[in-house]
């Protein structure tokens, strides 16, 4: 099955070819025939990844690099050791992530045939939807770090143009779609900025942005042996640092061997700086690209107005797969970041930080979808923390099933929508009083939709325990060990960041499950609050299919990573199953035992949680509409609820304080500086008006003959020349004639003077 | 005890050119008496048949291809005919000739058609041809005089207009006073050097002691004061005043030919008596001549006057008046860079490349206007120009392509003419005269493209009207400005051999 | 004198174009037009030819032809002309643009067309001319003369402002270049010979040899002739005036071509014949160059000129090619030299569009559009990739450029790190300016009506723009086709600098 692996390109190209089909056909194929395409093209790029993981499986995982045939020279400047192909990487990991991507977006493509119904530009969501694969795909199977940016970037332009989608919307909406979509793309630039200035400093750091050079094992891998090659680990490596010598061995290998020599240093042209210190700048520049991808503090405002796009986005770019580019970067990484405590430090502190503020928001918010956002932006912080800690196996884990859940609950929240939309255009036809101010995403509009839509109502809660780590769903494995091996870090091995993850992240977990809760005794509990939600009607079967296939992974994909020691699950899905898997592709992924009271403790958490949401949003807490939320009523709460509400101000604070000086400045530069003062005073005033003085300055005495006034003085003697040539009106001609001669003498004189010098001995 | 000496003593042969426009202007002077009023363009004809002769000796001994009479000298070393001279003469002869042809129409139609018109430019022709030759500082004078005094009357040839004639007063006036200079400066060298004839004086300047301050006092004075006679002729700062009024108020076509023929016998003379007279007489420092050092001086003036004021004009003979007054400058430059005696013949053919070039360029700029302008001598304003480019195309062009070559863009014989003059300059450690040059010609383009934007950018309905004589002139102008700009070895080629020294 | 070579034709044929217009009598209108463009894509497809022929392993300059033009006995100035890796992608990107342009002009120039388009061909001719000259004096004749067609360009066909623009374009850059001409002047009458080959020769030979104070006089004079024309802030006063009041022509000539003859000026002529200068100014114009790049995407941002943001945001582009230059290593030049190409394209590119758009509305006010998106999706479809490829998007062309460039920067042993981290802010702000301008013209509603319905690009338009695209999409993927042609060039010129920086440490 060795030759598998030549299809990975397939795995990019496939959705390439579905993409232009419909970009150039996509009008005449009709909605049908541009659903087929752009399903089929992610259903072959999902068999094809399933080749793939069989292609691993029986080669014993053995990772490969693939070129691409016949244009895989991207740049090269040999001068400066530059060489970066266009070269996919086969390894557990990457399979990994095409699955997930390749899976859950062809369920979400399906959906989306159902959800974008009736659109004007129906071909033209597709188009982008399957750019979005191409993109996605490149970034995970590349084999080094700037072909991973080309994707990163990629699927930055597609969320951009996918936010953006309904930028035509009437009413100020769509001016309000495409500034969401801009402020998607410029934040993730600030954070790319990092990126880039990583890759560059790891270019000069090993002379090559190859993650692993083909036929190259990652070193230190336990699993290492059972691979057929010996390890490639081998002394006779070039130690100088020297960083315009392109290493034999990819970045990762490269500085697994320089950290185990130790006492080792990079310079870069003007300064050098000592390896480990270098790795904690990479890292940390990384971790910025990963804050801006992965919408982490400080970089995840724009997520939730990411929301603006239709739902379908919402749930496979801004929830189940781009978003998690970042952990699947660092991940990638996870030799350079168990290198730097530092760094890792940085990584927990910040993953736990952005869990429970983003946690503590989506308490606040009343928009269906922008609570499933905070709740992303906290789970994506459950896995940057777990980096953090080391814990990069659970990481990954959390990725997978979090792509399922989340995945589910956007579908799930956009089946509603649909279902209110729809409620809203029977009432307007029902000759129902039409009030305006009628928004289907406000969770405040709805109620009691358990009975109208129960199939979504059933999915929805699979999807809502999942989240809250309620065992068995999928969420409550990769949480559980997230927390275990954050605690773990801080009791083994005594790291502080250790605990400070673990005691945010049991908070967020709280959070969590509470926010989950309010949203659905808000959303399916209680009695609807308005004939919109009165009306509503179970979606569409196209719709509702990928909804109930997502719940069943909710429900069983935590198996694939059963922890040690857990009772009879083990025994039959085999433990650390998953993790085992990874570490022939992520070096330093370990497996945590499962520990009874830890999880216990977490299930009950999530459940008092639940118990105590259901208490506040019971079927009287919100009758009518226009009616407040409990906590708001509850001085003990409303100070808390209010702040959480307004976005901790974090956007405000933005606006206030970059954005808008940042515009300011730039008018002021344009029109003052640029414009009033460098081109028209200065090049107009200054320049020109000084260089007009001096002509007329020039021009005065010798033009006009204003010198003759001066000659006046010069006595009579002129009077008499005078006299003679005023016979015939001669102009100037005794000024002239006083001019002929002063010159004269000033010629003799200059001609004279270094004689005259001479005789006077000067 | 004293016998007529043989033509071929006088080596008469060797002046032939020279000679035979002298005599020619003679007989036209007679022929002319009997051409009745209203067929003067025979006179015409003859003269430019005359120019073209000679032309044609001067190009076949310029080129070696026929070498008149024995030896470089005649009249007994009063005559150089070397290569100098014979470029000198191409120069000029091109310009009467294009000056005749400028003239043909102008005269009809301005009722000016009179014979003396033609052999009176014969004769300043010729006076400019012996200033070229002058071996003897009694010919440089005689030359000058020959060369002015046609030229007052011409200034003054349109009666009974009186601008033209004050004018041709102030010229004169100005004129005689500024050649009173150049007799005493001539005197002043001849007091130094005991002798008149350029090659003794060389001789003598050379075998001059260091010490000998008197001689050098005198010496210096006498070079200080031919420098401002001559400075006179060629419009050079602050010798210059005469000029705008005197472009201005003589008749164009005199304009177009004397604007150049006058600088060419100045210039010529000047490298006579200051490069070949007196190259090395230089003071205690030893590198450059004595009369360098001033000589720069006046042409960073001239460059700054000229251009500076020239940008204010809104006439368009004004503005080219003190176009010239600034060519003068960059002219100035190569004469003072040839006080280097390592560069002097490098100088020297930079000035003669620059003086061809400017030529061609200013014959051809001035006979625009003459297509322009109106029979009452007005409509020689800026605003003339409007629209040029939509109703007359060609001259239009032409006329871009003059102001080009003012401004010195290259593929156009004003680049070739600055390349070399500055090469010379910088070759001589002239470099801030070389930068004053450079800077100040930005100045130029300013103006001059102004001329071009008023043609091509404004609307208007500039007529001008361009019977053929005029128009060939225009035609040879600028196809000579573009040839010489797109091959500039026919100009260097042509100067490549000259040099002023005087051998043994 | 060898025999003709092939960049002699290319460089000679649109001369020959020129004449046909001048002196073949009663050309129609319409004849006019496709004689011009045909001898263009002729010159392409000529230039086409160069790159066949060319071989990558040389470093030296190719297909070389050269004979004395002037010999004045102390010096000769010759003819001679030929292309090597700094200069062959130069003129391809002339001969690729050139077409372009003439194309976008065939519906939209309707006055004076003869003139026009003898004055497009002569501006081809300089400007090839500019890049194959290995003759100081031939290069100068031919750096001075573009100016003139552009002059007519600006003043005939221009907008409102176009006489004080054209005028202010003469002047500025003349001003610069004539410091230029008496720097070359000076190093021809010390080398004895104008031609560049020899003079750089000579001076790695010892055999002519400047003192460091001598170096760096000529290096300014030269500097400021490029660095008014690259332009660098703060010298670049000239280039919105010109660029905004340029005919859609004119306007993509001057990014796409002219601004490159500055920065390839720098690499031809400065870095090899005053290396130690250049090492000495290096950071000093690197300064300059950041600067650029800030100040450049800030303004840019500033504007409600669709033109005038364009033509600020050259600014911002051009100091990453000069950043890369004066990194003084491979990647450096060769992606400045990329991007210079990279400039010409999506910078040309843009200009094209708000041409296009300007010919429907009238106006380049961005307030004036809005949702333009839903009116003419195929032509916003192409204005987003070249948007993208302007800012620099990984897999376009730009993003190439700009990476190689901050490489070279954060590599180079003479500027230190906070260049490079300076310059990738250019990343963020370049998103910032762009997508501002993206957004307000095509995105948000369509709700102007004199936009309802625009018409989407007709065939000559459509016809304009595939090129650019291909390009754009070519050089994104396969950047290494291109810099192989670079390769052997570049390092050459890269160690004789350090070379001699070396010798100039020793001394």
């Amino acid at each position: 099955m060795e030759n598998f692996f030549d299809l990975v390109p397939l795995v990019v190209f496939v959705p390439l070819v579905g993409l232009l089909i419909n970009l150039f056909t996509g009008k005449h194929l009709g909605e049908r025939g541009v659903g087929i395409v752009a399903v089929g093209a992610s259903g072959i790029a999902f068999l094809i990844s399933l080749l793939l993981w069989l292609a691993q499986v029986d080669t014993g995982y053995k990772p490969v690099v693939v070129d691409l045939p016949l244009f895989s020279d991207w740049i090269s400047i040999p001068a400066d050791g530059v060489e970066i192909p266009w070269q996919f990487r086969v390894d557990t990991l990457s399979v990994t992530m095409m699955l997930v991507v390749t899976f859950v977006g062809t369920i979400i493509h399906l959906y989306a045939v159902g959800y974008m119904h009736g659109d004007e530009r129906f071909p033209r969501f597709f188009v982008y939807m399957n750019l979005f694969l191409v993109f996605m795909l490149i970034l995970v199977t590349g084999n080094n770090f700037l072909m991973m940016f080309v994707g990163w970037e990629g699927v930055g332009l597609c969320s951009y143009l996918l936010i953006g989608f309904w930028f035509d919307k009437p009413g100020g909406v769509g001016w309000k779609n495409s500034d969401a979509a801009r402020k998607a793309f410029i934040v993730n630039r600030v954070g790319d900025f990092g990126l880039v200035l990583g890759v560059l400093i790891t270019f000069w750091t090993f002379g090559t942005l190859d993650f692993y050079k083909p036929d190259e094992l990652p070193v230190a891998a336990p699993h290492a042996a059972e691979a057929a090659e010996e390890p490639v680990f081998a002394p006779e490596i070039p130690h100088e640092a020297e960083p315009h010598i392109e290493g034999p061995m990819g970045v990762f290998n490269q500085a697994e061997v320089w950290l185990e020599e130790g006492g080792h240093d990079v310079n870069f042209g003007m300064f050098s700086l000592s390896f480990e210190s270098t790795i904690t700048v990479i890292t940390l520049l990384f971790l910025l690209g990963a804050t801006g991808k992965s919408a982490q503090i400080p970089l995840f405002v724009w997520l939730p107005d990411a929301m603006a796009g239709p739902t379908p986005v919402s749930a496979l770019i801004h929830a189940a797969t781009m978003v998690t580019a970042g952990v699947y970067m660092m991940v990638r990484s996870n030799v350079f970041y168990h290198a730097s405590d530092a760094a890792s430090f940085v990584v927990a502190l910040i993953g736990a930080t952005t869990a429970i503020v983003a946690g503590f928001i989506a308490v606040g918010q009343w928009d269906i979808k922008r609570v499933l956002a905070y709740s992303t932006i906290s789970q994506l912080g459950f896995m940057v923390a777990a980096v953090g800690v080391g814990a990069y196996a659970a990481a990954m884990f959390h990725l997978v099933t979090h792509a399922f859940f989340k995945a589910l609950l956007f579908l799930g929240s956009g089946s509603v929508i649909h279902g209110m939309e729809h409620g809203h255009h029977h009432m307007a036809h029902g000759g129902h009083d039409h009030d305006d101010e009628f928004d289907p995403q406000d969770m405040r509009y709805m109620g009691g939709l358990r009975h109208k839509m129960p199939r979504t109502y059933w999915t929805y809660l699979f999807g809502t325990l999942a989240l809250a780590g309620i065992i068995p769903f999928a969420g409550f494995w990769s949480k559980d060990e997230i927390l275990l091996d954050a605690l773990k870090a801080g009791v083994d091995d005594a790291r502080l960041e250790g605990y400070l993850a673990f005691v945010l992240l049991v908070m967020a977990a709280a959070f969590t499950a509470f926010y989950m809760w309010r949203q659905m005794a808000l959303v399916f509990y209680g009695k609807p609050r308005h004939a919109a939600a009165e009306h509503a009607e179970e979606s569409s079967n196209l719709m509702v299919y990928p909804l109930i296939v997502l719940a069943f992974f909710s429900l069983v994909i935590g198996v694939i990573n059963v922890p040690s020691g857990f009772p009879i699950l083990g025994a039959i899905f085999g433990e650390h199953e998953f993790t085992s898997w990874l570490e022939h592709a992520v070096t330093y992924a370990h497996a945590a035992s499962f520990n009874v009271l830890l999880a216990s403790f977490a299930v009950v958490l999530a459940l008092v949680a639940i118990y105590v949401a259901r208490a506040i949003y019971n079927d009287r807490a919100l009758e009518t509409l226009g009616q407040q939320d409990p906590l708001e009523l509850d001085e003990r709460t409303e100070g808390l609820f209010a702040v959480a509400k307004a976005k901790l101000y974090w956007d405000d604070a933005y606006f206030r304080y970059l954005i808008f000086p940042y515009r300011r400045a730039a008018y002021w530069l344009a029109e003052q500086l640029d414009w009033r003062f460098w081109h028209d005073y200065v090049h107009k005033t200054v320049v020109q008006k000084n260089f007009h003085i001096a002509t007329e300055f020039l021009t005065q005495p010798v033009d006009k003959g204003i010198i003759d006034r001066g000659f006046n003085s010069l006595g009579r003697l002129m009077q008499i020349i005078a006299q003679r040539i005023r016979v015939i009106q001669t102009g100037y001609v005794r000024t002239y004639a006083w001019t002929v001669l002063l010159g004269t003498l000033l010629v003799v004189f200059i001609i004279l003077f270094p004689v005259i010098r001479g005789m006077l001995g000067l | 005890m004293f016998q007529v000496p043989s033509l071929s003593d006088l080596n008469v042969a060797a002046a032939l050119p020279a000679v035979v426009l002298a005599l020619g202007a003679c007989v036209f002077l007679v022929v002319d008496l009997f051409v009745p009023r209203e067929r003067k363009h025979i006179t015409a004809w003859l003269t430019a048949g005359g120019l073209s002769v000679s032309l044609v000796l001067a190009l076949l001994s310029l080129t070696d291809v026929v070498t008149f009479g024995d030896g470089e000298e005649a009249f007994f070393g009063m005559y150089i005919a070397d290569q100098f001279t014979d470029m000198v003469n191409v120069i000029v002869l091109v310009t009467s000739l294009l000056g005749v042809m400028v003239a043909y129409n102008y005269l009809d139609r301005t009722n000016m058609q009179r014979g003396e018109y033609y052999y009176l430019l014969l004769f300043t022709t010729a006076g400019v041809m012996f200033m070229g030759a002058a071996g003897d500082l009694v010919v440089v004078f005689v030359a000058l005089e020959l060369l002015s005094i046609p030229l007052y009357i011409l200034t003054g040839f349109r009666r009974p207009q009186e601008q033209s004639e004050e004018s041709a007063m102030k010229y004169f006036l100005l004129g005689a006073f500024s050649s009173a200079f150049l007799v005493y400066g001539l005197a002043l060298v001849y007091g130094a050097t005991g002798t008149s004839n350029l090659r003794e004086i060389w001789q003598a300047v050379d075998s001059m002691v260091a010490g000998d301050t008197s001689a050098q006092f005198l010496l210096l004075t006498g070079a200080g004061l031919s420098l401002v006679g001559l400075g006179f002729k060629v419009a050079a700062v602050p010798f210059h005043m005469w000029t705008p009024d005197v472009y201005q108020g003589a008749p164009t076509s005199v304009v177009a030919y004397m604007s150049v023929a006058a600088k060419v016998g100045g210039f010529a003379a000047l490298l006579r008596v200051l490069v070949a007279g007196m190259p090395n007489f230089m003071l205690d420092n030893g590198t450059s001549a004595a009369w360098m050092d001033v000589t720069w001086l006046l042409a960073a003036a001239t460059m700054i006057v000229g251009n500076f004021i020239a940008i204010v004009q809104s006439d368009l003979k004004r503005l080219l008046a003190y176009s010239s007054i600034a060519h003068a400058g960059y002219i100035l430059i190569g004469v003072a860079a040839a006080g280097v005696p390592r560069v002097a013949d490098e100088a020297t053919q930079a000035v003669l490349i620059y003086l061809m070039a400017y030529a061609f360029t200013n014959v051809g700029a001035f006979s625009v206007i003459i297509a322009v302008e109106r029979d009452d001598a007005s409509n020689t304003g800026l605003s003339s120009m409007r629209g040029l480019a939509r109703t007359q195309p060609l001259l239009a062009a032409a006329m871009a392509v003059f102001m080009l070559s003012l401004t010195g863009i290259p593929l156009t014989a004003g680049f070739v003419g600055k390349w070399f003059v500055f090469k010379a300059a910088i070759a001589a450690d002239l470099i801030p005269v070389a930068v004053i040059g450079v800077l100040t010609s930005v100045l130029s383009a300013y103006y001059y493209l102004r001329i071009v934007w008023m043609m091509y950018f404004e609307d208007g309905d500039g007529e001008a009207a361009t019977p053929r004589a005029l128009a060939w002139a225009i035609g040879i102008s600028a196809i000579g400005t573009l040839v010489f700009g797109f091959l500039p070895y026919l100009l260097s080629d042509m100067a490549r051999e000259i040099t002023l020294a005087f051998g043994g | 004198m060898e025999d003709i070579s092939l960049v002699t034709v290319v460089f000679m044929l649109p001369l020959v174009g020129v004449f046909a217009l001048l002196f073949v009598r009663n050309l129609t209108d319409y004849t006019v037009r496709w004689l011009t463009l045909i001898v263009s894509l002729i010159t392409f497809g000529a230039s086409l030819l160069l790159l066949r022929n060319f071989d990558t392993s040389v470093a030296g300059l190719q297909m070389v032809h050269q004979w004395d033009w002037i010999d004045t006995g102390s010096v000769t100035i010759r003819y001679y002309v030929g292309v090597d890796g700094i200069s062959i992608w130069m003129v391809l990107l002339t001969t690729f643009i050139m077409p372009l342009a003439i194309l976008t002009s065939m519906k939209t120039i309707h006055e004076r067309t003869r003139l026009y388009y003898v004055l497009m061909l002569l501006m081809e001719w300089a400007m090839i001319g500019v890049f194959v000259a290995q003759d100081l004096f031939l290069f100068y004749v031919f750096w001075e003369v573009t100016l003139v067609p552009m002059y007519f360009l600006i003043g005939i066909w221009g907008a409102e402002e176009r006489i004080y623009a054209a005028i202010k374009f003469f002047l500025y850059t003349m001003a610069g270049s004539l410091l230029m001409l008496l720097a070359i002047l000076w190093l021809g009458n010390e080398a004895g010979t104008f031609t560049v080959p020899e003079i750089i020769e000579k001076l790695n030979s010892g055999e002519l040899s400047l003192s460091a104070s001598t170096g760096r006089w000529l290096f300014l004079a030269f500097g400021i002739a490029f660095a008014i024309k690259v332009p660098m802030w703060p010298l670049h006063s000239w280039l919105p005036d010109a660029h905004v009041q340029a005919p859609t022509a004119g306007s993509v000539i001057l990014a796409g071509v002219l601004l490159k003859m500055g920065t390839y000026g720098f690499v031809r002529f400065n870095l090899p014949m005053f290396p130690e200068a250049s090492e000495t100014f290096a950071p000093y114009i690197a300064v300059l160059a950041v600067i650029g790049i800030i100040y450049g995407a800030w303004v840019s941002y500033g504007q409600k000129d669709v033109k005038k943001l364009v033509a600020y945001s050259s600014i911002s582009h051009l100091g990453f090619v000069m950043l890369g230059i004066f990194a003084l290593n491979s990647a450096g030049i060769q992606g400045g030299i990329l991007q210079g190409v990279n400039h010409g394209i999506s910078t040309g590119g843009l200009f094209l569009m708000v041409g296009m758009l300007y010919e429907r509305r009238h106006t380049k006010l961005m307030s004036a559009f809005g949702g333009i998106w839903k009116a003419m999706p195929i032509y916003s479809g192409i204005s987003l990739v070249i948007v993208l490829s302007s800012m620099g998007l990984p897999g376009l062309n730009g993003f190439v450029g700009e990476f190689t460039i901050l490489l070279g920067s954060a590599g180079s042993d003479v500027l230190s790190w906070w260049f490079t981290a300076f310059a990738a802010l250019g990343i963020i702000l370049a998103a910032i300016y762009m997508l501002y301008m993206f957004n307000t013209v095509f995105m948000g509603a369509l709700d102007k009506d004199e936009n309802k319905n625009l018409p989407d690009l007709n065939r000559y338009e459509l016809w304009t723009l595939i090129p650019i695209l291909v390009m754009v999409f070519a050089i994104g993927l396969q950047a290494s086709f291109f810099f192989d042609f670079m390769d052997s060039s570049v390092k050459e010129l890269v160690d004789q600098v350090s070379a001699s920086a070396m010798a100039a440490a020793g001394r």
